[in-house]
């Protein structure tokens, strides 16, 4: 039995450092929760654990948060794990997500390829946000965009993972990429 | 369910029962729409023949909370949850909401989600 209840869930990716739980809790109406999987020595075989085979169990934790949108529809927002290597979490997180925030630490913005590349490859929308976090950008939207190799079709935002408004607004520019991806027919 | 006396891993955690046992030994849970956003609730069932782990969780499901959130604040792992949840569904206690890996392909709910966090953003605090 489904009840009229219904979850919806936004990814907050981006390499390790770039503001991910800090913008999870700017937008989240709760204080961010963690929550944690245990991966066991079956699923070291399978996952990439390489670094840790002498542990029996290793855990992954997720930060995540959440924003009501009306009195039958909840958004989660969860942040990836800071491991890039567990990507079956980011599998689960992935599914069905009404997209994804790439967060872009411009001082490092190789550490945000890996996100890029992961939504990229599976066709799940996304948008890239530059976190002004780390101060002012010393670089113009075409060079980060090169230097991101992002296609033209994905919005480069700017917001301030600090700051509520801020944040809300580049989960609307996803919400209305994604949008625009949509058939039209309905 | 046993008397047998466990003090291997868990013994830290002040835990009585290693949850393997508590969830029979089930390493996933039936039901595959169970998603770490998915929300349940507590339906107005007699609890009296769960076990207190069950117990908690149905407790606090009185509003509706997701397999997350349940982890969260019980301190349990995912994969548990998620077998703990299934248990319960499929013994009646909990209800459930609309699976949450489902693909979007509603432009209403994309709409309402999106006046949700302009509406938010307005009333900012």
């Amino acid at each position: 039995m489904h009840l009229d209840r219904k979850s919806v869930k936004i990814v907050v990716a981006g390499g390790f450092g770039t503001g991910k739980t800090t913008f999870v809790g700017s937008v989240s109406e709760i204080p961010p929760l963690t929550t944690e999987e245990v991966l066991t020595q079956a699923s070291v075989g399978v996952d990439d654990v390489t670094g840790v085979e002498e542990k029996s169990h290793t855990t992954v934790a997720l930060d995540f948060g959440r924003i009501t949108i009306s009195p039958n529809v909840v958004l989660y927002l969860f942040g990836t794990p800071g491991q890039d290597r567990f990507w079956f979490m980011w599998d689960e997180l992935a599914q069905g997500a009404v997209g994804a925030i790439v967060l872009v630490d411009t001082r490092r913005l190789d550490s945000s390829f890996p996100a890029i590349d992961y939504f990229e490859r599976r066709g799940i929308p996304f948008v890239a946000a530059v976190n002004r976090f780390f101060g002012e950008c010393a670089y113009t939207e075409e060079e980060i965009r090169g230097a991101l190799e992002l296609h033209g079709n994905i919005p480069l935002l700017w917001c301030d993972a600090r700051d509520k408004s801020s944040s809300k607004l580049a989960l609307i520019g996803l919400v209305r990429h994604a949008m625009s991806r949509m058939p039209v027919s309905a | 369910m046993t008397d047998d006396v466990w003090d291997g891993d868990e013994a830290g955690t002040g835990r009585l029962v290693p949850l393997y046992i508590l969830v029979n030994g089930r390493t996933s849970p039936r039901a595959h729409d169970l998603d770490l956003a998915t929300q349940v609730f507590a339906l107005p069932v007699d609890t009296r023949r769960l076990e207190p782990e069950y117990v908690e969780i149905v407790k606090i499901c009185a509003n509706w909370l997701s397999i997350a959130e349940i982890g969260a604040y019980l301190h349990l792992p995912l994969t548990i949850t998620k077998v703990m949840v299934d248990v319960l569904l499929e013994q009646g206690y909990l209800g459930i909401g609309s699976p949450a890996q489902e693909e979007i392909a509603d432009l209403r709910l994309m709409e309402q989600i999106l006046a949700g966090l302009q509406q938010s953003l307005n009333a900012r605090d």
